[in-house]
């Protein structure tokens, strides 16, 4: 785990692309609450950091109620405290691996293991905790970082590392991803497979393989994919989840509205939903939204924007957020 | 259509059907047909043997087993209620259990009495006797294995007469050339009795008073802890395919071995496999590999069920079969459970020792034990470890380095060439605040 809590290093409430999965989140959650399942009785435990923005979009636009923030870093308590919202969110300081045990059976749970990290072996317990225990109708979500490993996480695996000698490449990427998840990496990989561009394909890849060697103890159930973003502020970020579910959540999933959601991914073979956000100023905003939805092949026509920008914006312009100057 | 032989070879049975277990485990299997006499007559649950505050809550007469263990002979013989001659006709030579034969709770595969009387020796006698009818069966191995029938030579007898005299014996002698000597060799029956004492310890004294070679086998519990308002032990509990799986893991009261941290897998009660360290039960694979600094952890997995052939143990019933889907789910659910304790014992030894780390070692100090049953009671829960109200701390740890050249400097200027490195810390910090601080 890294020493430095993201709380210290992102300012959370100012990145767009992640700002859009989690309003992307909240509408899928609409569309399932509209298919009958009863999200705003949903527990939501999450990694609020001391921001906790999406606890704030899970309460007011959704109504859950029952909020769970996670936090390992101690020092942080009184700021996770001083900073928490709404009096219904509980800040525990202690990791998921505690936590996830302890939550209640009688209860479905939105889980998001929202990993500021690249992937290790801790997340992939976690994610196997999560899904031996979590009740059916249940949403885990897990956000893993796709760069490739820093040196101080390659250092944990190999202490004789010198970072002033040795330049990290695909070799050590190779060895990291093999130390933390050899067990869910297929046969066969060289090290070109861990080239940078690569890691947000074994990313996935190991992702996938937790969720399904998980739900294995569980026969009756099946972990039904849901989505799987790819996206970029700063890091290059991906997001894969889904719900627990027997025969009877698959029907009413298969029911709901969801599925025709743009960045809808019913299964982790096909590409990921990439949230690109265009630059554009306010004025460009303001006049392609008036054309929202476009036709496929629309054009603005008073200023040039290539065609990939416009499609992008019209997959993200609901969910967009607009960022103003305020004087306090 | 041309057939080729496939049939099955005596010789089969008796050479390589008996390499893989152990002549100790052949000993327990032979208890565990005793025992499974018992729990059949009194009609005894798994689950007030495991969990009830008495198993014997009827007041059933203990039954008694007793073994005989030297060079020359072999001997288990029970007062546990002895075999119908029926069962002894049509079930219990036969190699596997029959579709309509009666389970029993220990005997899973039909084999172990048979597989028990081939590794051990030559000659047979055995003699049951229920309390209204009685059978007896002698014959050598060498004789029986030359013939081609599959039967055996059976006598009827009369029965005990009562239901506390009624019971089995089996003896073997003529014992094979390296049973003897191993027994020769010493240490089998000390083997049998510390086997049998940590393998039943749900059994003995329960339902069952157990003795090898005339010293009684005393059960040996599997220990588990809490701490009231502090540490709260992680428990699980599941029902697959008609086996009850019950799982509970904590922190162990009182000073513990490594030896004996780890999991403990009981199927029906039996203890299969005894503080597992392995990655049978995750250790090394989904959890840390193990260390001294966890031999405090202990979890029990118990696994029941009416029909033995659905528990996921191995015909020596010293392992387990990772292909179980039961044990399968159990195994993922044990390494969640299992790892916040890890983290908590490993915070025990944080390098900045800490008040904080000074709880958690007294809470793992003052560990109180709980019964299997206690935890197993309530609702399902991970590990829980609450720090209790801090209290003013009335002194800290001051440690440091320091330059051995300052600290003879102290002792020159003291005149006190021995005085310690602690001592003259303390004298240190005293002199600096009576000088320096006031009152």
């Amino acid at each position: 785990v890294n020493a430095i809590s993201s709380s210290y290093r992102v300012q959370y409430d100012v990145r767009p692309a992640k700002q859009v999965e989690r309003r992307m989140l909240v509408d899928a959650l609409q569309r399932l609450a509209a298919a009958g399942f009863p999200i705003s009785d949903y527990q939501y435990t999450g990694f609020s950091a001391i921001y906790f923005v999406d606890f704030i979009l899970f309460h007011k636009i959704l109504g859950l109620s029952k909020l769970v923030s996670l936090e390992q870093d101690v020092d942080l308590t009184t700021r996770m405290q001083f900073n928490k919202p709404f009096s219904c969110i509980e800040v525990k300081m202690v990791s998921a691996s505690s936590e996830i045990p302890n939550l209640s059976r009688d209860l479905r749970h939105l889980v998001w293991l929202d990993y500021d990290g690249v992937l290790q072996k801790d997340f992939l317990s976690d994610i196997q905790s999560a899904i031996t225990i979590l009740p059916p109708g249940s949403i885990l979500l897990v956000t893993v970082d796709v760069e490739p490993p820093e040196d101080y996480d390659y250092a944990i695996i190999d202490p004789a590392f010198n970072s002033s000698k040795e330049v990290l490449g695909p070799k050590h990427w190779k060895n990291y991803f093999e130390h933390h998840a050899s067990q869910y990496l297929k046969l066969g990989l060289s090290e070109a497979d861990f080239g940078k561009s690569e890691l947000i394909l074994r990313s996935t890849e190991i992702l996938r393989a937790a969720f399904t060697k998980s739900i294995v103890t569980r026969p009756e159930l099946q972990f039904l994919p849901m989505f799987n973003f790819a996206y970029k502020d700063s890091h290059s970020m991906l997001t894969m989840g889904g719900m627990i579910g027997g025969r009877a959540e698959k029907r009413n999933l298969r029911t709901s509205s969801v599925g025709d959601a743009v960045y809808y991914r019913a299964d982790f073979e096909s590409a990921p939903f990439e949230i690109k956000v265009p630059r554009l100023t306010r004025k460009e905003r303001m006049y392609l939204d008036r054309e929202m939805p476009c036709p496929d092949g629309w054009k603005p026509g008073e200023f040039d924007l290539e065609p990939d920008d416009v499609r992008h914006y019209r997959d993200i312009y609901r969910f967009l957020p607009a960022y103003v100057e305020i004087s306090l | 259509m041309r057939y080729a032989s496939a049939e099955v070879r005596k010789q089969f049975f008796i050479d390589m059907f008996t390499r893989d277990i152990s002549l100790e485990d052949c000993v327990l299997d032979l208890i565990d047909n005793s025992l499974d006499s018992y729990l059949l007559k009194h009609a005894t649950s798994i689950s007030k043997l495991v969990f009830g505050p008495d198993g014997n809550a009827n007041g059933d007469e203990l039954g008694k087993i007793d073994v005989i263990c030297t060079e020359r002979q072999i001997k288990v013989a029970d007062t546990c209620g002895g075999i119908l001659r029926r069962r002894a006709m049509e079930q219990v030579f036969c190699f596997g259990h029959d579709t309509d034969d009666q389970v029993g709770k220990l005997g899973a595969y039909g084999v172990g009495m048979k597989r028990a009387l081939f590794k051990i020796g030559n000659n047979f006698h055995i003699v049951s006797r229920t309390a209204q009818e009685g059978f007896e069966v002698s014959f050598k191995l060498d004789e029986w294995a030359k013939k081609k029938e599959w039967n055996i030579p059976i006598t009827f007898i009369d029965g005990a007469g009562s239901e506390r005299k009624a019971g089995t014996s089996i003896t073997v002698t003529d014992l094979h050339e390296e049973v003897a000597l191993r027994i020769k060799e010493g240490g089998v029956p000390k083997n049998i009795l510390n086997d049998a004492s940590t393998t039943y310890p749900y059994f003995l004294g329960q339902c069952v008073k157990l003795r090898i070679n005339d010293n009684d086998v005393n059960p040996t519990p599997i220990k588990l802890g809490e701490l009231t308002g502090v540490l709260r032990a992680a428990r699980e509990k599941f029902e697959q395919r008609g086996v009850k799986v019950t799982l509970a893991a904590t922190v162990a009261p009182g000073q513990r071995t490594t030896e004996e941290a780890g999991w403990y897998v009981l199927c029906n009660g039996r203890v299969v496999v005894r503080a597992d360290r392995t990655n049978l039960t995750g250790w090394g694979t989904e959890l840390a590999s193990f260390q001294p600094k966890y031999r405090s952890f202990v979890g029990i997995a118990s696994f029941e069920s009416d029909d033995p052939l659905r528990l996921p143990w191995t015909t020596t019933k010293r392992d387990l079969n990772r292909e179980s889907a039961v044990f399968i789910r159990a195994r993922a659910l044990m390494a969640s459970m299992s790892k916040p304790i890890l983290t908590f014992l490993n915070s025990q030894y944080a390098s900045d020792p800490t008040v904080e780390v000074a709880d958690i070692r007294d809470a793992v100090g003052g560990v109180t034990e709980i019964s299997f049953k206690d935890i197993a009671e309530k609702p399902t829960t991970g590990f829980l470890y609450t720090p209790l109200k801090k209290k003013e701390k009335k002194s800290e740890w001051v440690r440091f380095q320091a330059d051995v050249s300052s600290l003879a400097q102290v002792r020159r200027h003291l005149r006190r060439p021995n005085m310690g490195a602690g001592e003259i810390g303390k004298f240190v910090l005293s002199h600096y605040v009576k000088t320096e601080c006031g009152e």
